[in-house]
């Protein structure tokens, strides 16, 4: 009992510090592959506290309330991922709730767009919502895969099967949605070359033109709780989020050291994966919105949708 | 070319003064009545490229002369043709040639606003790059630009701070 | 600068925080700003001083004037100025803001924009190196440190000459006035 209150306050703390530090790491990683010193690894925990020491505007009620109910949509999917082995909610239908909170962010910015009057917040969210219709079919069609190897919509599950049978991502019946889902990936983060929704030279920030103090606070961190879910998602289905390669060397997780080295390992798989994607990031420029879909439509959705026959063969 | 163009120009219009400053440069001086028949059948002849009019101050002779220069992509061993008008410059009036080259819009703008020439028949003749009025336009010659400033700019007062 | 001393951080952390982030906003006022490119990219790194450049002016903190100021400029300058939430710092770049410089009698530019917005420091030069960009930063940091980078404040204190100057100069402002003036 008191373990589940104390892993409901902790995971997000975690998440919160883990996603701002992957902030920096980004600008830092950017700079060095561009050939230049970079900003502090801290330098957007100092953003931070600049932003909120500072007198914003605000456009109305419903303005305040949409960054909150991002905020708190993306707070809410921590709660369902599990880290190493805390697992704060993570209940038996872990898939299907995360597949419809995770849009509770973009929806949000939407509401609150819809009272600053400027016309690039809608320009902004339209592309966003566009991407988002474009990344969620091949998405569908990879859960629907990972959900018929394991026989379970729980995460939990996921992550406990890939204990005895090795991380799903070399298993032969699942590379093909594992693949595809590390294509799909920057669009989920808004890395380049899916980062029009906010692209500051085109359309001046896209949705948060108009934020000003506070609100681009906390969207500065709501963009660092998306990172981490988008990653932590990845590494939980398919790289055995928290677990080492194979069954002997995972009977310790089950002790009192599981506790504090699983948690380790995950970080560590999700760094790995964040710097792949840093480094695509760093060297491209940015696609247009047809692009974009004509590629998220055809290439990984073949692939997904050839590992889902696959496994329906298979099982 | 450049002789067949001459001589069709004199056989329609009469006695131009036409005069050649290089082998392809072109200066006809035109009467300002006649300029929009001058231009219309130099866009028939192929030269449909408008470049740009301009204006010059000529205030010991008080004449305004406008400058139009008139050149084509198209055509093999093309002249840069330079037609001049002079309009008196006490009350200058003079009219538009936008609708044979539409794209002189801009340049008939800016000759309004910083010499003072009222263009009729303009579709849309509001300051272009000003945002003051000025009692005397601020590109002719008689304009003191340091007595301007000295009057507008810094009248000015700056900021008086308590201590 | 003094960016490690974490005694300084728990003291005081919001003056820290103006410091040590600076969102310039990117708006191409005059023949400066062919400057400020070289000081963002690769060569002269301004991100590591924590100066980066934002897309809007509600995200912002330090405004540029780079060059001379005509008066449409001016106008959208003031606009753009007070759309910056506070606290913000304005510097003026190049010898045109100070007093006029090369344009010291034309018809269409503002003198000395001291007039017409606050403004917390200037940059000599025609135009400035980016190794000056730098030395004007690190002297901002110090003129937060004293409190005596209070452009705002004074914008607030006195806005009414402030707004009688501007409409000295610009025939018809469109917007009404940021403060009540009585």
């Amino acid at each position: 009992m008191v373990r589940h209150v104390l892993e409901l306050i902790l995971v997000p703390f975690l998440a919160l510090i883990i996603g701002l530090f992957l902030l920096g790491l980004a600008r830092k990683v950017i700079a060095r592959i561009h050939w230049r010193y970079g900003p502090p690894l801290l330098q957007p925990v100092i953003d931070i506290i600049r932003l909120f020491s500072q007198k914003s505007v605000s456009h109305g009620k419903i303005f305040d309330l949409g960054v909150l109910i991002s905020l708190i949509g993306s707070f809410l999917v921590i709660l369902f991922l599990p880290f190493g082995v805390f697992t704060p909610l993570a209940g038996s239908g872990g898939l299907l709730v995360i597949l419809y909170v995770m849009l509770f962010a973009p929806i949000g910015i939407a509401l609150s767009g819809g009272e600053g009057a400027n016309p690039n917040i809608s320009i902004g969210i339209s592309r966003k919502l566009i991407l988002s219709l474009s990344y969620e079919i091949p998405f569908l069609f990879i859960l629907l895969s990972v959900m018929t190897y394991y026989h379970t919509i729980s995460i939990v599950g996921a992550v406990n099967s890939q204990q005895t049978g090795g991380w799903a991502l070399f298993s032969w019946p699942l590379v093909l949605p594992g693949v595809a889902y590390f294509m799909i990936l920057p669009a989920m983060l808004g890395l380049r070359p899916f980062d029009m929704a906010t692209a500051p030279q085109e359309i001046s920030s896209g949705p948060q033109t108009e934020y000003g103090g506070k609100y681009l606070a906390l969207v500065t961190i709501e963009h660092g709780l998306a990172i981490f879910i988008g990653i932590g998602l990845f590494v939980n289905l398919f790289l055995g989020g928290g677990n080492l390669w194979g069954s002997s060397v995972n009977s310790f997780l089950n002790t009192g050291w599981g506790v504090l080295i699983s948690p380790v390992i995950f970080f560590l798989k999700m760094l790995i994966v964040f710097l792949l994607g840093l480094f695509i990031h760093a060297v491209f420029p940015r696609f247009r919105m047809e692009q974009a879909i004509k590629y998220l439509w055809r290439w990984p959705t073949l692939i997904a949708f050839v590992g889902l026959v696959i496994v329906l063969i298979v099982k | 070319m450049k002789t067949s163009l001459t001589e069709m120009l004199k056989k329609n219009f009469g006695d131009l003064q036409i005069s050649f400053l290089e082998e392809t440069r072109m200066v006809i001086n035109v009467p300002k009545e006649q300029i929009l028949d001058v231009l219309a059948f130099i866009k028939d002849n192929g030269y449909d490229f408008f470049a740009l009019v301009s204006c010059v101050d000529w205030i010991n002779e008080e004449e305004l002369e406008l400058v139009y220069i008139v050149s084509s992509y198209l055509i093999k061993n093309k002249l840069d043709i330079i037609v001049k008008t002079r309009i008196p410059r006490a009350n200058p009036i003079f009219r538009t040639i936008t609708p044979v080259f539409p794209n002189a819009e801009p340049y008939e703008r800016e000759i309004h606003e910083l010499f003072g020439v009222k263009f009729e028949g303009h579709p849309r003749l509001i300051p272009l790059f000003l945002e003051r009025n000025y009692k005397i336009p601020p590109f002719r010659k008689d304009f003191d630009s340091r007595k301007y400033v000295k009057d507008v700019f810094d009248a000015v007062p700056s900021i008086e701070e308590e201590k | 600068m003094d960016r490690n001393q974490l005694r300084k951080w728990f003291e005081d952390p919001v003056k820290m925080g103006h410091k040590y982030s600076l969102g310039a906003v990117y708006f191409c006022t005059g023949c400066g700003i062919i400057e400020v490119p070289p000081v963002i990219t690769a060569r002269w790194d301004a991100e590591r001083f924590g100066v980066v450049p934002v897309a809007t002016p509600r995200q912002a903190n330090l405004f540029l004037i780079t060059g001379y100021v005509s008066v449409k400029t001016l106008r959208a300058i003031i606009r753009t100025y007070e759309q910056m939430p506070d606290p913000k710092y304005l510097v003026g770049f190049g010898s045109c803001p100070i007093n006029g410089g090369m344009y010291w009698d034309s018809y269409n530019t503002i003198k000395h924009l001291d007039k017409y917005v606050p403004v917390d420091g200037w940059i000599a030069g025609c135009m400035p190196r980016p190794e000056a960009i730098f030395i004007a930063v690190t002297h901002l940091w110090t003129l937060i440190d004293k409190d005596m980078a209070d452009g705002y404040k004074r914008y607030k204190k006195y806005y009414k000459q402030y707004r009688r100057n501007q409409e000295m100069v610009l025939p018809n402002i469109e917007w009404p006035p940021l403060y009540p003036i009585d």
